[in-house]
């Protein structure tokens, strides 16, 4: 993200990420300068935990960390208060190639996600919350850290936090490096100090997440989001956006675009926009995109598909997922088995090795059959039989790992058949060129 | 609730899951991760099924019907189901052999089998492996996977005891799940992540007692015994399912032997007794029968030598001598793992000889029978323990069914198809409910980890223990020893309102009968049950048919101390002690029926050759009252009998043969004493529990040490037997001598050097064991068959250090 020209749709006011990029912005002066904490004590003293509730699924705000969950529903999930420890869990273990949105709050504005952190603590009586962030985010671990200090000596966090009866602390946890921690329960188990493998559900985070104790998992800018619906209301959150999804969301746009970044959006805006308008246009010609993170089905880039609203309803119509909203472009002449070799090699490397059709199909099968492809050792049937294996994995598997493998898979066999059976025909790609990485 | 299972409507509990409700309909699915008695984990994905259920309306929440035929309408769910991880609701269909379900699982059949290696030819678990035959049955029969198979260690010794093939590992987590689920010894892990996944242990090893259930668990042959490795092909074994003599619990065993060997013992389920689990010394202590050092022939003595006899002339040899004897000079003792049979035989036996002068040992001053009796799954269901000793030394079994009740899981419901493959209730690190446990000991326990209290106690405080706790049980004034006033009161509490409260105590307890009738007291003033730990597999059964003496004058220490003029001995080694070596030289006639020659066959007139407990036909009576079948698996041991047929010979020998011959006597005399046809037991035996015996005559007047500076302590390894055991022994270790750093360092003593001591008389040799758990002052030796559990006052001037450690 060399180059961020934009951060939000100039149509619409900027909210969470009005500070990114300004010098000290990660600073709890700078934070209470412009507004900080101001939320918090009104959630904190003004009002009861069921009205933020209560508010933030009026506000129809859908988890941002890719599945898309109403955040204020799944809080309602939580069992009565008995006098058990309940945790509130940030999900900042951003690890979706292509996604990027959470690395800016961690780092340039790390109050507004602890402010967030002390109203969705406080919603769900939960007094201890914890951030497990990304190890690799080394900045916003640091920032965070610092910041947590910060507010913990003005009395932001800890006993009787700004003068309520609500006692409120975080722990910050740093990951060890596998992406099978951004799955909740896998997430849960790591921060336990066992291994990350995700657990059976039910039960459910809220009925035994961390330590067994009631739990809510949410990730970062839906934590953060809860800030300005409680500051401004649930009605302005929902004057953005559409029915089905409402507010605001940040869009990364990796890939041959004139200016990459990440992008405030309001749902219910077109890729076209979001590309050409914000992002303004690509550098070379593209053939596909990815509308949310690498685990979603690719779309062709042709009208039907640059015209669709950025929204979870449409997106999952037409065959693929909002996911992270990280727009990956893939130029023309990039091949897309060799495109397709490299996110199955994340996935492979990323597979927890628990259930047999993820640790043998996606880590072990998939990676060998791209390889052999890409060798120019292909014969005829290793498509189909790709294709059945693929059928085979999907659905199949314990946790949605394998299908973010697969899903993409089947995606580029679709779209792209052509270049697989040109690969597997002529013993070499159609496309010569070399990604800018392997070079 | 009802459900339908391939076309066919089945009503199930609530709480059942899907593969159980696919088993209860007769049909099947494959499955590696789920196992009877653990968590289910939906980790192999292999017992995929079509699984659908009514379609709710939203508004009313009834279903919806369909408009021609009036059923409901089904809701498919969008991708095939582990059946182990989903439970089943009102309605639910469940279709194993749907095509998609059938495709899935080929899938996933085939998916297991890539990274597996075809080296089944040279498998031990070749023939009885669940991936061999659900290959056959799920599979496509041909592999689409082109690439090289993963490669790992194929020989990473897990122990001495078990080995692992990480190439043949399916990560189905079963090893792992059992080690944290069932004795809570959390000692293996994965290592790695995707494909390169592999299992491995925590630096020191695999520190647990129950280590072996992972090669019966293991669904492919990742995981062997090593003392079986490579010795034959399951096809070729012949299996005997019997009870194990090795401890009281009378564990469910198999044994696997061919061409006259014993070669494997594997765990057999017993839903009462020990469920699926055994422990390590009951699983690889057995490799002492095929020893090239057994005694085949009877033995006769000819001069200085013992020479090779038949038993037709030894037992007219023998009945030559008694005949001179008297009243009451013959003596007869058996070992108290000897089956109730040869515990009638002798009984018939000292009758004809006209003696009183019968005992088993090793035995205490206290009766083993229990007063108000709890069974093992009584164990498993309690909301309130107490134990005072070391059960897991003791009867491991015992300590798994106490951690059964920490889950606060009881028991479960059986199926037709036994039990349930997938119980819900049941997860992976389950939080153990560790308030209801308290352990009190001597020492330091190895169950101490698991309770919520934990007392270390003076030692042969046990009936001071027992009284205090009773007066505050009364509402008296008390104080405990090792207790806070709180404590005490919180287990009394406790234990007064629980349901099914239970209290257990072994040898400890057992030696001084003052501190039995204590501990009995106050498990009525509690209204607890009572679980009893014998010392050895039929304490119980041989005290409940008396196999004792007439009166106090003729128990074993008496026996020893020279009060008979003929002794037929079986499988003890009084010998051992030098003090009763003198007395048995003393003898008129010294019978010797034994495995092995020892100090006590070196001074016999005449030396039998014994069967071991792998070879005899006969019945038990475990710690909880419950018969159980000993059943011989056909091993070479030349000539041994035991000593049901050796009494017969000698009474043959002797002219006195009855009408009938000792067996029938012995099945009459079972039938009348428990009410059990002993021919026609229940597989899973027959709990007869008894009363304890009302007047003790063998009430013995040996001292009952109330000092000493060492104590008798329980072990789980059967001494007697360990240096010819290759593999338990480099295990585990020589006998321990075991001692606080103090006493140690006294002593000039270094942790594992080997030294020899003067034992009450027996002369032993230990390897050092330094534990700063052990009271000071205090030494731990370990049992031997021919020394009871207890306190006693050792001769540390004695000690001598015969090796340097290495």
């Amino acid at each position: 993200m060399d180059n961020i020209t934009s951060r939000h749709d100039p149509r619409f006011e900027v909210t969470m990420y009005k500070y990114m990029g300004v010098e000290n912005s990660h600073k709890l002066d700078f934070y209470e300068q412009h507004g900080g904490y101001q939320t918090a004590k009104k959630a904190l003293t003004t009002m009861q935990s069921v009205d933020i509730v209560n508010e933030v699924k009026a506000s129809g705000l859908r988890g941002r960390g890719g599945a898309g969950f109403p955040m204020g529903v799944k809080w309602s999930f939580m069992p009565p208060v008995d006098g058990r420890q309940r945790f509130i869990v940030c999900n900042a273990d951003e690890s979706e190639p292509g996604s990027t949105k959470d690395r800016f709050v961690l780092e340039d504005d790390p109050h507004q996600l602890i402010e967030g952190m002390i109203i969705a603590g406080y919603a769900i009586q939960a007094t201890l919350g914890v951030i497990y962030i990304r190890g690799e985010y080394h900045l916003g671990y640091t920032r965070l850290y610092d910041a947590i200090n910060e507010a913990r000596a003005k009395g932001y966090l800890g006993k009787n936090v700004l003068a309520s009866n609500f006692d409120f602390d975080l722990i910050l946890h740093r990951g060890a490096g596998a992406y099978i921690c951004g799955e909740e329960s896998a997430l849960m188990n790591s921060f336990e100090g066992y291994r990350a493998n995700p657990r059976l559900k039910p039960p459910f985070p809220a009925q035994a997440g961390v330590y067994g104790f009631p739990t809510s998992v949410n990730n970062v800018t839906s934590i953060a989001s809860g800030v300005h619906i409680i500051a401004k209301g649930a009605d302005w959150f929902k004057s953005m956006g559409t029915q089905d999804s409402s507010g605001f969301h940040h869009v990364q746009i990796s890939g041959p675009a004139v200016r990459r970044g990440v992008y405030e959006v309001p749902m219910g805006i077109t890729y076209r926009e979001i590309i050409f308008d914000l992002a303004g246009g690509v550098t070379e010609p593209v053939k596909a995109f990815i509308p949310g993170g690498s685990s979603c089905p690719m779309f062709p880039f042709t009208d039907e598909y640059l015209d669709l609203t950025m929204e979870y309803g449409v997106v999952a119509k037409a065959g693929s997922m909002m996911g992270t909203g990280g727009i990956i472009l893939i130029p023309e002449d990039k091949c897309i088995v060799d495109a397709l070799a490299n996110v199955v090699h994340f996935y492979a490397h990323e597979s927890c090795g628990k259930c047999t059709p993820c640790r043998e199909g996606v880590s072990t099968w998939l990676p060998k059959m791209y390889a052999k492809l890409l060798a120019g050792l292909g014969e005829s049937g290793d498509l189909e039989l790709l294709e059945d294996v693929s059928h085979n994995i999907r659905g199949r598997s314990f946790c949605p790992l394998a299908d973010a493998c697969i899903m993409p898979v089947q995606a580029s066999i679709k779209h792209f058949r052509h270049e697989y059976e040109y690969i597997i025909e002529h013993g070499k790609s159609m496309y010569a060129k070399k990604s800018r990485w392997q070079e | 609730m009802k459900v339908k299972v391939n076309g066919i409507e089945l009503e199930l509990a609530p709480g059942t899951s899907a593969i159980d409700a696919v088993f209860a309909a007769g049909s099947d699915v494959p499955y590696f991760c789920s196992h009877e008695y653990m968590s289910p984990v939906g980790s192999c994905r292999m017992c995929l099924a079509k699984i659908g259920a009514p379609r709710k309306d939203r508004a009313t929440g009834n279903w919806v019907l369909d408009e021609e035929t009036g059923e409901p309408q089904i809701f498919w769910f969008p991708n095939p189901m582990a059946t182990c991880t989903t439970a089943i609701m009102e309605g639910m269909v469940i279709e194993t052999e749907a095509e998609e379900a059938v495709k899935a699982q080929r899938g996933m059949v085939e998916m297991t089998l890539i990274n597996h290696p075809l080296d089944c030819p040279i498998c031990d678990k070749g023939g009885a492996c669940e991936l061999q035959d659900r290959a056959y049955e799920y599979g496509e029969g041909i592999s689409r996977f082109e690439f090289d198979k993963r490669h790992q260690e194929k020989h990473h010794q897990l122990s001495e005891l078990i080995t692992l093939d990480r190439e043949r590992c399916i990560h189905c987590k079963r090893c792992i799940r059992f080690f944290e689920e069932v004795p809570g010894d959390e000692v293996l892990d994965f290592i790695e992540r995707g494909g390169h996944t592999y299992i491995a242990t925590v630096e020191e090893g695999l520190e647990s007692n129950f280590t072996g259930n992972i090669t019966d668990l293991c669904p492919v042959g990742a995981l062997l015994d090593r003392t079986s490795r490579f010795k034959g092909r399951n096809w070729e074994y012949e299996h005997t399912i019997t009870s194990s003599l090795d401890d009281a619990s009378g564990s469910a065993i198999v044994l696997d032997s061919r061409t006259g060997r014993l070669e494997r013992i594997k765990a057999e389920l017993n839903t009462q007794v020990n469920k699926l689990w055994i422990d390590d010394s009951t699983r690889f202590g057995y490799e002492y029968v095929n020893s090239s050092e057994r005694i085949k022939t009877p033995l006769i003595r000819k001069g200085d030598n013992l020479e090779a006899a038949s038993w037709q002339e030894v037992s007219e040899f023998i009945a030559d001598k008694l005949a001179k004897l008297a009243q009451k000079e013959a003596a007869i003792v058996l070992r108290a793992d000897s089956t109730l049979e040869e515990g009638y035989a002798a009984k018939n036996l000292a009758k004809i000889l006209e003696t009183g002068q019968i005992d088993h040992y090793p035995r205490q001053l206290a009766s083993v029978i229990p007063n108000n009796s709890a069974s093992l799954n009584d164990l498993a269901s309690s909301d309130a323990i107490f134990v005072i000793g070391d059960v897991s030394q003791n009867v491991p079994i015992v300590d798994l069914r106490i951690k059964d009740a920490l889950k606060g899981v009881a028991p479960p419901e059986m199926f037709e198809h036994g039990v349930p493959i997938a119980d819900l209730r049941l997860k992976e690190r389950m939080i153990r409910k560790k308030e209801i446990l308290t352990v009190a000991a001597p020492y330091n326990v190895d169950l101490m980890r698991h309770a919520g209290q934990a007392h270390i106690y003076e030692a042969n405080s046990e009936e001071a223990i027992f009284k205090a706790l009773t007066k505050i049980a009364n509402g008296e004034d008390s104080s405990v020893a090792a207790m806070s006033n709180e404590q005490a009161e919180a287990l009394v509490k406790r234990l007064n309102e629980a349901n099914n409260a239970i209290i257990i105590y072994d040898g400890f307890s057992l030696a001084s009968p003052a501190a039995a009738i204590a501990a009995r007291n106050f498990a009525n003033a509690v209204g607890a049950k009572e679980i009893i730990l014998g010392q050895m597999a039929n304490s119980y059964g041989l005290e409940a048919i008396q196999v004792l003496p007439s009166h106090e004058r003729y128990g074993y220490a008496e026996i020893m101390q020279g009060s008979a003029k003929a002794l037929i001995i079986s499988e003890l080694n009084p010998a051992n002690n030098s003090q009763y070596a003198q007395n048995l030289k003393e003898l008129e006639l010294l019978v010797v029926h034994s495995i092995f020659e020892n100090e006590t066959t070196a001074l016999a007139d005449v030396v039998l050759p014994a069967k071991s407990g792998y070879e005899k036909q006969g019945t038990i009576v475990n710690l909880e009252g419950r018969l159980l079948e000993v059943n011989a698996a056909p091993i070479d041991a030349g000539q041994a009998q035991d000593f049901e047929f050796l009494a017969a010979s000698i009474i043959a020998a002797l002219g006195k043969e009855g009408k009938e011959d000792l067996a029938s006597l012995a099945h009459k005399a079972i039938r009348k004493q428990f009410g059990v046809d002993s021919k026609k037991l229940d597989p899973e035996g027959d709990l007869k529990p008894l009363k304890p015996r009302a007047n003790n005559k063998a009430k013995l007047h040996i001292q009952s040490t109330n000092i000493g500076n060492a104590l008798i302590v329980p072990t789980m390894l059967r001494l007697e037997y360990i240096d010819k055991n290759p593999h338990l022994l480099a295990e585990r270790g020589a006998a321990k001598l075991t001692m606080n750093s103090i006493d140690a360092d006294a002593n000039g003593l270094k942790n594992a050097e080997i030294v020899s001591l003067d034992v009450a008389g027996i002369k032993r040799s230990f390897s050092v064991q330094i534990k700063d758990s052990v009271p000071a002052g205090l030494w731990l030796i370990p049992a031997l068959p021919e020394q009871a559990i207890g306190l006693l006052e050792l001769d540390r001037a004695s000690l001598k250090k015969e090796l340097e450690p290495a």
